[in-house]
């Protein structure tokens, strides 16, 4: 059982009650009283009509319970683990201290430092061999370079 | 409420466009009058007119003015009372051409058509309509 509402006045309309009525362009119209079917004929505007809930909702009459509802609604928003970072390595990284953040930058600047180190090293030794094709080269760079400045 | 000299427009696509009723068949009771659902023998109005070139296509116009058909009631302004107490009222007077053995005489249907004809024994219309209401 399906409760319609009326199309002029926007009253309830119970099985057995009212008419329907479908215009020349297929649009249906549902009355609950042959009172609102007179009026939608007569073509009166039921925004203009003080009893009809479209007149009712625009000048907004015995509306007030809806507005105050209509504030309690905030999202909440919980943080999720990503993958490759779990909720608990997340949670680890922000609550480290700026001590320890120094530590750790400290640490990987020996770190890298130790490694650039290691690669000189090994790029001194077979660059040796081809020390007499470079040294031209830089020069003519370097002859660009001030011409290009 | 159709009854002789009502006027109905014609809603498929046979050419015709306002028919008038002459006779409601099968009905002795209801004073002679005709509703959605009933069969009705009428005489065609207005045709569209039909040209040489569009007589040979399959959607050719096939009746002309003066031709005497029988036709179903599809639409009545007069309200229609369905089994659960609501009353259904169409704007205008419709009807769809068929001819003697019950088969209808178009190929479409343009508009909407009343659920009441599917109650009596139309459904192959009511299934060709666009909108059952």
């Amino acid at each position: 059982m399906k409760v319609e509402i009326d199309s002029f006045s926007g009253f309830r309309i119970y099985p057995s009650k009212g008419k329907l009525f479908v215009r020349g362009d297929s649009k249906v119209f549902r009355f609950s009283t042959s009172k609102n079917a007179s009026l939608f004929l007569q073509r009166k505007n039921p925004r203009k009509i003080a009893w009809t809930q479209v007149y009712r909702r625009m000048h907004k009459k015995g509306i007030t319970e809806e507005v105050a509802k209509k504030r309690s609604r905030r999202t909440v928003k919980h943080q999720r683990g990503i993958v490759g970072a779990d909720l608990s390595a997340i949670a680890a990284k922000r609550n480290q201290t700026a001590a320890q953040r120094n530590q750790f930058r400290v640490a990987a600047i020996a770190k890298a430092k130790t490694e650039k180190k290691d690669k000189e090293t090994k790029k001194a030794k077979p660059a040796r061999s081809s020390n007499t094709a470079s040294g031209p080269k830089v020069s003519k760079q370097q002859m660009k370079g001030g011409k290009g400045r | 409420m159709i009854g002789l000299k009502s006027t109905l427009n014609i809603i498929d696509n046979s050419g015709a466009l306002v028919a008038e009723c002459v006779n409601v068949l099968k009905q002795k009771v209801n004073n002679g009058w005709g509703s959605v659902g009933d069969e009705i023998v009428v005489v065609v109005q207005r045709a569209r007119p039909i040209s040489a070139a569009a007589s040979a296509s399959v959607t050719a116009v096939k009746v002309r003015r003066g031709d005497v058909r029988r036709a179903v009631i599809v639409r009545t302004r007069k309200a229609v009372r369905r089994p659960d107490g609501r009353q259904i009222r169409f704007d205008d007077n419709a009807a769809v051409l068929l001819n003697n053995k019950r088969e209808m005489l178009g190929t479409r249907i343009g508009g909407v058509v009343s659920a009441d004809l599917r109650m009596k024994g139309w459904g192959k219309i009511a299934s060709l309509a666009p909108k059952v209401v």
